[in-house]
C-alpha cells in the first residue's frame, strides 16, 4: 500500500538527524563486512584455483638468476621420464627472458622493453588467468598466437606497456639487446592482451625460437659468442595432475643423470599455497567467524537502539493508530518496514559505493601478499550489502517492533500508566 | 423502547485492573443502553471509571465480566485484531488532546483511517474533503498539526472520527483542553453531527455546560451509574 509506505518515509524523515546517523553507521558497518567478505571470497577463489594447479618450475639449482642450457629443454618437457612407470607432465612451457631498449641513445623506462620468450601456443593453458577468459577474448588470443606461429618476429604486448611505448598494434620496432647484450631483434606487434587479463597489462610475449635463432645467427655472422647464448633458458614449467605426481616428478628430475652441470631443482606453486595458508589460517578464521559476526551484531544493535528510541517516542501515536483501526500486524509491519528501509538503502549505497570506488575509480586495490594480484570487490558484494542491511535491520528492529505491536491502547491513555 | 433500536447494549459489565497483587474494581455490574441517534454525556468525578467505560464501548479494551454489544456485534468476545478491524468501520474516536500524527498534514490525518478500507483514491479524496468541509477546515488541508490552533486541531480530529462514517462516535473530554469559545464551537459541531447526520455520540465530560448539549446525561460514581438525566427534548 503506497500510502502506508509514504507514512513510513515520513516517520523516518521526522528525525532526520537520527535517521541519517543510523544510516551512516549502517553504511560504515556494511562497508566493513562487505570488505571482509570480499577479501575472504577473493582468497577462497584464488586458493581453490591454485590448490589443484600443480605447476612445477624447473630452475637451476644453485644460481639466481637461473640459466639452463638449451640441451635440457627437450628432456625436461618430458619430465625426464624414461621408463613406462615414470610420470609424464600433462603440459609444459619453456621460459627465457629477452629485453633491451628501443632507443640506445635514450635509455629511459619508457624505452625499455622486457619480453617473455616462450612457445606462444602454451600461453592459454600454462599462464594463470588466460584460461579463464570469455569466448571472445579466447578467440582473439588464439588468433594472435596463430599469427605468432606464422611470423617469427610477431609479439603480443600488454595494453599498459603498449601505451608506455606509445605504439600501436601493427607497428614494427627494434630492440637493442641488454639482456643478451648486442643482440638486436626486430619485432612486429600483432596484438595486445585482452583487458580482462588484468595482470598482463605490462607483459610481452615473443617466440622462443626467434630468440634462439637470433642468437645463432648473430654468433655465425660475427664469429663472436653472446654472453649466456648457450644457456639462455630461465626455467621450464611443467603441469601435473596432483600432489603425488608432483612429488614423483620432482624426484625423477632431481635424480636424473641428465642434469648434472648445472644441477636443477623443482618448485611448485601448489606448495607455496599451502605454506601460505597455514600461516594465515588463524587470521582468516578469525575474520570469518569472529570479526564479521561481531560487526553484524553491532549493526543489529545500532538499529535496535535507534528503532527502540523512535518507538518509545511514538507510543502515543502508535496507540492512536490502533484506535483508528490499525491492527497489531499493521504496527509491526510499519516499524519493521521503517528499519528495513534504512537497512536496504544504506546497504545498497554502501556496497554499491564501494564497488564503484574500488573497481571503477581505483581499478582494484593492490594486494601485495603471496601470489595475489589486484583485489576487486565481487559483483556478489552488491547483494551481500543489501542482504546484510536488510537482515540486520529486521533482526535488530524485531524486538522494538514487537513491543510496538503490543502497545495497549487503554494503558497508554489511562492516567495511571 | 424496543431492544433492536438500542445501538449500544452494555450488560452486567465488571471491569477490574490488577496492580501487582491488588485488584482494583473500576466498573461494577454496570448495564447501559444507548439508542441509535442519541447524544449521551457521561459525567462523574475523576477516577469514577468514565474513560474505562468509554474504552470498553469503543472496543479499545474488553470487560472482565459481562457483555457489550454494538449493533449486531458482540465486541466483548472479540480478539485484539478483530476489534481493530471492527473499530475501523464502527467507531470514530475523539481525544481530549486531539492526537493527530505530527508528521501528517490535516488532509493526511483525516485520510489515515480510510487507508484501512478498500477505497479508490478518488473515493478517499471525496470523503476527506467532505469531512473537512463539514468541520470548516477546507482552507487548511496542507497544514500540519503544529501549524493549527487547538480548536482547529480538534476539528481535524472530529473530521478524522467521522470520515469512515462510523456507527458510533465516542469523545473523551473533547473540550477539556480548549478555551470556552473553541469548546463551544466543538460542541455545536457535535450537536450538528447528531441532528443532521443522525450520529450516535457518547461523550465524557466534566463540564456541565457541555453536558447540556447532550440529549441525556449519565452520572458515574465509583464504577456505578447513579443518575440518569433524560433531557426533555428527546422524544
Ligand atoms: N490500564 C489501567 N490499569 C490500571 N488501572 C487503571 C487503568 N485504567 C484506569 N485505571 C484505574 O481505574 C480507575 C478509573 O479510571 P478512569 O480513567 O476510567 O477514570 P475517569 O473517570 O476517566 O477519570 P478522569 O475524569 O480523571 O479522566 C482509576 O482509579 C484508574 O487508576
Ligand atoms: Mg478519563
Amino acid at each position: 500500500m503506497f500510502q502506508f509506505f509514504t507514512l513510513m518515509l515520513k516517520n523516518l524523515r521526522r528525525n532526520i538527524l537520527r535517521t541519517s546517523l543510523t544510516a551512516l553507521c549502517s553504511m560504515l558497518l556494511v562497508l566493513v563486512v562487505t570488505g571482509v567478505w570480499s577479501v575472504l571470497d577473493f582468497i577462497d577463489r584464488q586458493t581453490e584455483e591454485k590448490a589443484n594447479d600443480f605447476k612445477v618450475l624447473v630452475t637451476e639449482k644453485n644460481k639466481a638468476p637461473s640459466r639452463l642450457p638449451r640441451a635440457y629443454v627437450s628432456s625436461l618437457r618430458e619430465g625426464a621420464a624414461r621408463g613406462p612407470d615414470d610420470v609424464k607432465p600433462e603440459d609444459y612451457m619453456t621460459w627465457a627472458f629477452y629485453g633491451g631498449t628501443l632507443d640506445p641513445n635514450k635509455m629511459t623506462r619508457e624505452n625499455f622493453l622486457f619480453l617473455i620468450a616462450c612457445e606462444p601456443e602454451k600461453a592459454p593453458t600454462m599462464m594463470d588467468e588466460l584460461d579463464q577468459l570469455n569466448a571472445a577474448d579466447t578467440a582473439r588470443l588464439q588468433d594472435a598466437i596463430a599469427k605468432m606461429k606464422k611470423q617469427a618476429n610477431a609479439v603480443i604486448i600488454g595494453p599498459e606497456q603498449l601505451k608506455l611505448m606509445n605504439k600501436k598494434v601493427g607497428e614494427r620496432f627494434t630492440v637493442n639487446g641488454l639482456i643478451f647484450k648486442d643482440l638486436n631483434l626486430e619485432f612486429e606487434i600483432v596484438d595486445t592482451f585482452p583487458d580482462a587479463a588484468q595482470r598482463y597489462g605490462q607483459t610481452s610475449l615473443m617466440n622462443l625460437d626467434y630468440l634462439l635463432q637470433g642468437i645463432d645467427e648473430y654468433e655465425a655472422k660475427t664469429k663472436k659468442k653472446i654472453a649466456n647464448g648457450a644457456d639462455p633458458i630461465a626455467f621450464v614449467m611443467l603441469k601435473v595432475k596432483n600432489k603425488e605426481d608432483y612429488e614423483k616428478l620432482s624426484a625423477q628430475i632431481v635424480n636424473s643423470p641428465l642434469y648434472n652441470s648445472p644441477a636443477v631443482r623443482c618448485e611448485s606453486a601448489g606448495s607455496a599455497v599451502s605454506t601460505f595458508l597455514e600461516s594465515w589460517q588463524t587470521i582468516f578464521w578469525g575474520m570469518r567467524w569472529l570479526l564479521a559476526p561481531a560487526i553484524l551484531g553491532t549493526l543489529s544493535l545500532v538499529i535496535a537502539v535507534a528503532i527502540s528510541i523512535s518507538v518509545r517516542e511514538r507510543r502515543k501515536e502508535i496507540a492512536v493508530m490502533k484506535v483508528l483501526g490499525f491492527t497489531p500486524g499493521h504496527v509491526l509491519t510499519m516499524v519493521l518496514g521503517e528499519a528495513l528501509l534504512i537497512g536496504l538503502i544504506s546497504g545498497l549505497l554502501s556496497a554499491g559505493g564501494t564497488y564503484l570506488l574500488v573497481n571503477k575509480v581505483l581499478g582494484g586495490i593492490p594486494f601485495p601478499i603471496a601470489w595475489f594480484q589486484r583485489f576487486f570487490i565481487p559483483t556478489n558484494a552488491l547483494w551481500w550489502g543489501v542482504a546484510i542491511g536488510a537482515g540486520t535491520s529486521v533482526l535488530g528492529s524485531f524486538l522494538p517492533a514487537w513491543n510496538a505491536r503490543g502497545v495497549r491502547v487503554a494503558d497508554v491513555f489511562s492516567k495511571v500508566a | 423502547m424496543a431492544a433492536d433500536e438500542e445501538i449500544v447494549r452494555v450488560r452486567n459489565v465488571h471491569k477490574y485492573f490488577t496492580r501487582g497483587s491488588e485488584r482494583v474494581d473500576v466498573l461494577q455490574d454496570l448495564s447501559l443502553n444507548v439508542p441509535e441517534g442519541e447524544f449521551l454525556a457521561l459525567m462523574g468525578p475523576s477516577g469514577s471509571g468514565k474513560t474505562t467505560l468509554l474504552n470498553l464501548i469503543a472496543g479499545l479494551d474488553v470487560p472482565s465480566e459481562g457483555e457489550i454489544w454494538v449493533g449486531n456485534d458482540r465486541i466483548s468476545a472479540m480478539s485484539e485484531s478483530q476489534l481493530a478491524t471492527w473499530r475501523t468501520r464502527n467507531v470514530g474516536f475523539i481525544f481530549q488532546f486531539y492526537h493527530l500524527l505530527p508528521v501528517l498534514t490535516a488532509y493526511e490525518n483525516v485520510e489515515l483511517p480510510l487507508l484501512l478500507l478498500p477505497l479508490s483514491s478518488a473515493d478517499r479524496k471525496q470523503r476527506v474533503m467532505t469531512a473537512l468541509e463539514l468541520v470548516e477546515l477546507s482552507s487548511r488541508l496542507h497544514h500540519r498539526p503544529g501549524q493549527l490552533s487547538g480548536g482547529q486541531q480538534q476539528r481535524v480530529g472530529i473530521a478524522r472520527a467521522i470520515v469512515t462514517d462510523p456507527t458510533l462516535i465516542v469523545a473523551d473530554e473533547p473540550t477539556g483542553d480548549l478555551d470556552s469559545r473553541s469548546a463551544d464551537e466543538i460542541l455545536k459541531l457535535l450537536a450538528t453531527l447528531q441532528h443532521e447526520l443522525q450520529k450516535t455520540i457518547i461523550m465524557v465530560t466534566h463540564d456541565p455546560k457541555a453536558a447540556e448539549r447532550a440529549s441525556r446525561t449519565l452520572h458515574l460514581e465509583k464504577g456505578r451509574l447513579v443518575v440518569d438525566t433524560r433531557a426533555p427534548q428527546l422524544k
